[in-house]
């Protein structure tokens, strides 16, 4: 099984990762297979003239996580969404209707609508540049170099295994196969006290 | 080192004189030296033999040349004559000085800059009889267009001379060998020159008065982050940012991680934002208002004289003007800098914390803790960033910063700082000579619509005017190239405009650009530039700390539309003045290329490849062979034998020269601020914290403007991928918005007596109450009622220049925010 | 309102109208036939039985509209296995089928009533396990928690039950107003009772034969009382659960605050003020006017419709909010 391991340590929310897949795949406006969320919180104390932060801010790149129980597989009424041999999900697109279910159950909106094709499109962790021996496109963008990928159980020896921080959702329910460094400001699953800063952009 | 039209504006060139006072700190030494184990980094993390897309009909080297401070390679795959995909730098083994250099988001959209809707077609003239700005144009033939601007050239040199001739500042084209000269100011040096300009927006503050404090006509570097890694134990980044304003791969986004991941250095961010710099790099965080930066170096000179803790030897040695023992001969009274903290000087205010506190809004504790942590965390690198200069005080916040690291004597010493900006190699590839301007004035680089509008009035008391008394003319010929100066990167967009409009003033502009932007609107003639993927170029690298580089530019594809690379425009215009010959010496473009390439490169960089073998190597690195740089090095040394371009030859706490300049210059708007002082001492100026912070003040919220990862400055402000990822906000302090009702992601209203501006907020508690920004760069969208809804910051800010500089002064803008 | 979710909004809807509806004709067959002969019922309910199916279709035709790609449809029951949508629409199509089978062997008394019976009964079994399927697709997605809460198929069945009861007791007081006309223009039962074919037409026009008209009505009486008592309580049911569901959500916190607050402002008051009023008020109403069905028929037609639409709406509302309190947890 393969999947990622990104470093929030290193990531500025620059979106070249973002923006490296969408030139690859030529995605059109609305359809971003990878996305950066901000989760930011805190506040300022003020006291007379002056003001003292508290304040937190850290970013998240997600594309898919080709978890270990995709939950858009399971819903997928057409078996468009599917999994591979080697354990990575992606749409066939010659049996997606685009009801656009896997959309509903994804908590980290890998699935996304294609309005010009009516179907539904994912990351597949470049299944083409695998092949060829590269790695996926968002990885070799990274000016940060905070994203990895590979065999799963290879990323936990390496890297640990942690992954339940704010603001993702609760690892046990899809499984996801990705590692995540923590920022040091990072708070762990349902402790978070700071929220989405850019929803908008996801 | 060769001449080249940047010796008026970009002084970073005469850096390469300085070059003997910066030396390495060490036995470290070139490629392939790996520092700390770096996640994410290393031989395996490095991008393999990537080829990206198996059809591809080639893939070639090329680069993205915008002013982003750092220039990234890109490979360009190309299938039946298109660009198909853009893959980053797969070179280099990730090690500190051999690092990929992966470009940023923006470099990586590409295409969309090539392909855009935006692009010039085919050249435009204005129509007759139609006003600038009427948006009514006329295709015409290149001939035509040609014909027509040696024409205008012609008339303005003949009837006005050459100092009407003027190219304003453009970074649109950036820190390419060739592409940012371009041939036009070689062109006008061959007619008789033009009129220059000193400086640039990045940095017109620090850039003209750090010759008074260090004698460097530039900016004064401080040490590289390379060497504070090395040998620091603190690093300040100062109104620094390199996380949002060197976004390359390749540069300062590697290096300023590098040091985060160093233990045993402690790095602190000032900023009244939460940056990303602040988010990955700082251990702490302390922000002050804008504007109010001398302020705090006051207050923390204060508590550390107080205390005992600054380095009284080093000021003796290597200063004058900290205390009344050591002031220059004929320097007044009480004028020393110690006098001014001791409340001693003409003030009579004592600079306490408790006093700083108030102006910057920092708490008093704060201020004295990290007094305390400067003095005792040494060596230190005070590295401060273009923020704090960039308002109208900035020639003192600059000074002021600088001066911290001489009170903490940091000054030239492995891990230590001069308080300049980081540090850098400077790359020693050569540049498309521009030749002699032999008109010797020169304005500031914001002056250009004062002497539009009322040129003969300015003097060099009063305008900072260079090389002559005063203006004789009017700026009467006006060329913009690869710039947006006439919509969103000035000031006071709406007055500038207008000004523009009025043909009586400026008779003729000439818009040079590949995308029809905001500037195109207001020109005469347009004429269509391409995109570096359709010429030949070399790119250097600029900022990029103590590892440099050389970029291959293949041309990858045929010009679009009908467009053509500058050079090919100037040297049709050069044959109607009969100067081709002399304008080309016999060469194209790409013989251009060959010939700096082979010719003075290779000569200049030991190793470099030879042109046809960079064509598939892309990008050839070389290091400091110094290791890396400690800024001033020779002068902490031996400072009898390496003294600094000052009258002192020392350090200059206290300028003679401002202090004469300080009685002679004028200034008779009488702006609060505006005057010239001998010491770095704080002033409160207009629109500034204090006056925010009135009561009943008009106009309560800074307004700064960060530079933002949706763009470089107003480069690819168009290109909907980016401005989906990264839309236009203004970013609001959650307590400003509850103050006013403004909840997240609504639209609200900017406004001053200057102007309106219309935009999303992002409500935050990333910014500092009573401050907000909007980060810079967006395109105006102007409506029939005059509000803009593109979100442009300088339709709010001030068309009034600091007071030594005469620079811009972009941070410094007090505005009103309502719900919309 | 979300009108994008439009084509879903009006087919859960009106398939579970349809599936109530088939249930509470169900229903009164089953214990009709405890009292009265099987001509008074098939007098009053057979006519029903053609509206359901009609509706039905348009129901499942709308839901066409919820896919993008519809050249790919004979895909979407591909996944039975582990889709409640491959199952739904399994169960719908069966349910359809099945319903127009149904309607057909019924209408025309093909076979014996023992083995229409058990079609019926089977015909309902797949309608329940359609209005099931439907609830299952959205309460099993455990990242929506505003979705995966017990009140979904509670809120689902209820729909089904209130407008099933009011789409039946409608149909059944139109019919017997539509019959009663035609004894006024002096219509007699004689051409069936001659054996004669008629159309369908005829045959649910013509009134019943005088011999059975005290029992129809007596029928009616029950039926319909029986109906808007179902329809209160079933109403009183959800509009009890709403709040606890709200409160439960509230308790959740996270995203489920973000589809709380959906449910307030003038369209969720609307919902349930309609409900309240077409299945409450109105309802108590028709109790009282039901105990004489053929002195109040015409009041019986007006109130009944009124109930009809008014519930239609609120429900239709009520899913509008439903879909638009989707608020999925992570990013």
């Amino acid at each position: 099984m393969y999947g990622f391991y990104f470093d929030q340590t290193l990531c500025n929310g620059c979106k070249a990762c973002q923006i490296a897949c969408k030139d690859k795949h030529n995605n059109p406006l609305g359809v971003n297979w990878r996305r950066v969320v901000e989760y930011s919180g805190g506040s300022w104390q003020v006291e007379g003239d002056t003001a003292r932060p508290s304040v937190f801010s850290y970013y998240t790149s997600m594309a898919c996580n080709h978890c270990e129980n995709p939950i858009c597989v399971t819903v997928c009424p057409t078996t468009a969404m599917t999994q591979r041999a080697d354990g990575t999900v992606y749409v066939d697109d010659s049996k997606c209707v685009g009801c656009r279910y896997c959309e509903w159950a994804c908590p980290y909106s890998a699935p996304q609508f294609n309005a010009e094709t009516g179907h539904m499109t994912k990351c597949d962790l470049c299944f083409d540049y695998r092949e060829s021996g590269q790695a996926p496109a968002c990885v070799d963008a990274c000016p940060a170099r905070a994203l990895d990928w590979g065999p799963i159980d290879e990323l936990r020896a390496k890297y640990g295994d942690q992954n339940a921080f704010e603001p993702l959702p609760d690892p046990s329910t899809t499984r996801p196969n990705l590692v995540i460094k923590p920022h040091r400001d990072a708070q762990p699953i349902g402790h978070g006290s700071g929220f989405i800063a850019n929803r908008q952009e996801i | 080192m060769g001449v080249g039209f940047l010796e008026q504006d970009l002084r970073r060139r005469s850096f390469l004189k300085w070059s003997s006072a910066v030396a390495g700190s060490g036995a470290l030494v070139g490629v392939g030296l790996s520092l700390t184990e770096m996640p994410g980094v290393g031989p395996q993390q490095a991008a393999a033999a990537g080829d990206g897309m198996a059809d591809a009909d080639r893939t070639v080297w090329s680069a993205c040349v915008v002013n982003c401070g750092s220039r990234c390679p890109i490979r360009l795959q190309i299938k039946d004559g298109t660009v198909e995909r853009v893959l980053p730098d797969n070179t280099g083994d990730d090690s500190l000085f051999n690092r990929q250099i992966r470009a940023c988001v923006r470099g990586r959209n590409m295409r969309q800059r090539i392909y855009n809707p935006d692009r010039i077609k085919t050249p435009l003239k204005r129509r007759d009889g139609t006003e600038r700005g009427a948006g009514q144009w006329d295709e015409i033939s290149w001939d035509e267009a040609f014909d027509l601007f040696a024409e205008k050239l012609k008339y303005t040199i003949d009837t006005y001379g050459n100092e009407a001739v003027f190219k304003v500042y453009g970074s649109g084209v950036w820190n390419a060998h060739l592409g940012t000269s371009g041939g036009w100011a070689r062109l006008f040096n061959l007619l008789g020159g033009y009129l220059g300009y000193y400086s640039n927006y990045s940095y017109s503050q620090i850039g003209t008065i750090t010759r008074f404090h260090y004698g460097n006509p530039d900016e004064q570097i401080s040490n590289s982050f390379e060497d504070s890694i090395q040998h620091g134990r603190m690093l300040v980044l100062w109104g620094n940012n390199p996380q949002e304003t060197r976004m390359s791969g390749g540069g300062l986004v590697f290096t300023s991680l590098e040091a985060a991941k160093t233990a045993g250095l402690k790095i602190v961010v000032v900023d009244p934002r939460h940056s990303d710099s602040v988010s990955l790099l700082a251990d702490e965080w302390i922000a002050p208002r804008p504007g109010t930066d001398a302020a705090l170096v006051a207050g923390l000179v204060h508590h550390l004289v107080a205390n005992n803790l600054h380095d009284q030897e080093f000021l003796d040695k290597y200063c004058i003007g900290f205390d009344e023992e050591h002031m220059p001969p004929g320097a007044p009274a009480n004028a020393s800098y110690r006098s001014y903290l001791e409340g001693k000087g003409p003030d009579g205010i004592e600079k306490t914390p408790e006093w700083a506190s108030r102006i910057t809004g920092v708490p008093t504790e704060v201020i004295k803790n990290f007094a305390f942590e400067l003095a005792t965390t040494k060596p230190v690198n005070i590295a401060q960033g273009w923020g704090p200069q960039r308002h109208a005080n900035g020639e003192n916040q600059a000074r002021a910063i600088y001066l911290l690291s001489n009170v903490l004597g940091q000054v030239g010493i492995p891990g230590g700082g001069t308080g300049g900006r980081e540090g850098y190699y400077w790359p020693l590839t050569q540049w498309f000579p521009d030749g002699e301007n032999k008109v010797p004035v020169s304005i500031s680089n914001f002056g250009w619509t004062d002497a539009i509008d009322h040129g003969p009035e300015m003097t060099a008391t009063k305008d900072g005017i260079r090389g002559a008394d005063r203006l004789n003319v009017g700026i009467k010929f006006m060329l913009e190239y690869g710039g947006n100066m006439f919509a969103s990167q000035h000031a006071e967009n709406l007055l500038t405009r207008e000004i523009l409009r009025d043909q009586s003033k400026c008779e003729f502009i000439c818009v040079v650009d590949n995308q029809f932007t905001g500037s195109a609107e207001l020109a005469d003639l347009v004429l269509p530039d391409t995109t570096t993927a359709e010429r030949w170029d070399l790119a250097p690298s600029e900022y990029t700390g103590d590892m440099a580089y050389l970029i291959m530019c293949e041309k990858a594809i045929e010009p679009l539309h009908d467009s053509r690379p500058a050079y090919e425009m100037v040297t049709e215009i050069s044959k109607r003045f009969g100067v081709q010959q002399e304008f080309t010496e016999g060469r194209d473009l790409e013989g251009w290329a060959r010939y700096l390439h082979e010719e003075l490169n290779r000569k200049a960089v030991p190793g470099m490849p030879s042109f046809d073998d960079m064509l598939s190597l892309g990008v050839y690195r070389y290091a400091n062979p110094e290791g890396t740089t400690v800024a001033l090095k020779s002068f902490r040394d031996d400072p009898v034998a390496n003294p600094l371009a000052t009258p002192s030859g020392k350090i200059e706490i206290f300028s003679a020269e401002l202090y004469e300049m300080s009685l002679t210059w004028e200034f008779p708007g009488g702006d609060k601020g505006d005057r010239v002082s001998a010491l770095p001492e704080y002033i409160a100026t207009w629109e500034g914290a204090e006056e925010a912070r009135e009561p009943d003040a008009k106009y309560p919220i800074q307004l700064i403007g960060h530079h933002y990862k949706a763009r470089t400055h107003s480069t690819y402000g168009n290109l909907t991928n980016l401005q989906e990822a990264h839309p236009q906000l203004v970013w609001v302090n959650q307590f400003d918005a509850a103050d006013r009702g403004i909840a997240d992601g609504d639209i609200v209203e900017l406004f001053n007596d200057r102007g309106r501006v219309q935009i999303r907020a992002k409500v935050t508690p990333r910014i500092m109450p009573g401050v907000a920004s909007l980060p810079q760069g967006a395109w105006m969208k102007v409506d029939a009622q005059g509000v803009d809804h593109g979100g442009s910051v300088n339709v709010l800010s001030r068309l009034h220049p600091a007071p030594v500089s005469k620079g811009n002064c972009q941070h410094t803008s007090l505005v009103q925010i309502k719900k919309v | 309102m979300n009108v994008a979710e439009l084509p879903m909004i009006l087919f859960t809807v009106i398939a579970q109208m349809c599936v109530g509806a088939f249930l509470v004709l169900g229903v009164v067959q089953t214990l009709g036939s405890l009292r009265f002969s099987a001509k008074a019922i098939d007098q009053v309910a057979d006519p029903a039985l053609l509206a359901i199916g009609p509706a039905m279709v348009f129901g499942l035709a709308v839901s066409m509209f919820h896919m993008h790609d519809v050249t790919n449809t004979f895909n979407v029951i591909r996944h039975a296995g582990s889709s409640w949508l491959s199952r739904e629409i399994l169960f719908g199509t069966g349910f359809a089928a099945l319903g127009f089978l149904f309607a057909v062997v019924q209408l025309l008394k093909w076979g014996r009533p023992r083995l229409r019976q058990a079609l019926a009964v089977l015909t309902a079994l797949v309608g329940v396990g359609l209005v099931y399927s439907m609830s299952m697709i959205y309460y099993s997605l455990v990242t929506v928690p505003a979705w995966h809460s017990w009140f979904v198929p509670l809120q689902f069945f209820a729909t089904t039950v209130i407008l099933g009861s009011l789409a039946i007791g409608t149909a059944f007081v139109i019919t017997t107003s539509v019959q009663a006309r035609q004894v006024a223009r002096g219509v007699t039962a004689s051409a069936a009772d001659s054996g004669r074919r008629v159309s369908l037409r005829q045959r649910f026009t013509t009134p019943a034969d005088p011999a059975v008209r005290d029992e129809v009505e007596a029928l009616l009486a029950v039926s319909v009382r029986g109906i808007v008592v179902t329809a209160f309580v079933a109403s009183a049911a959800l509009l009890v659960a709403i709040p606890l569901y709200l409160s439960g959500l509230t308790a959740i916190g996270g995203v489920a605050l973000q589809s709380v607050e959906v449910y307030s402002g003038a369209l969720f008051v609307a919902r349930l003020g309609l409900l309240a009023l077409g299945a409450g008020l109105l309802a108590v109403f028709t109790y009282f006017i039901a105990a004489k069905p053929r002195e109040n028929l015409g009041r019986l037609v007006v109130v009944l419709t009124t109930s009809l639409v008014l519930v239609f709406i609120a429900e239709v509302l009520g899913r509008a909010l439903f879909y638009e309190s989707m608020f999925r947890v992570g990013v």
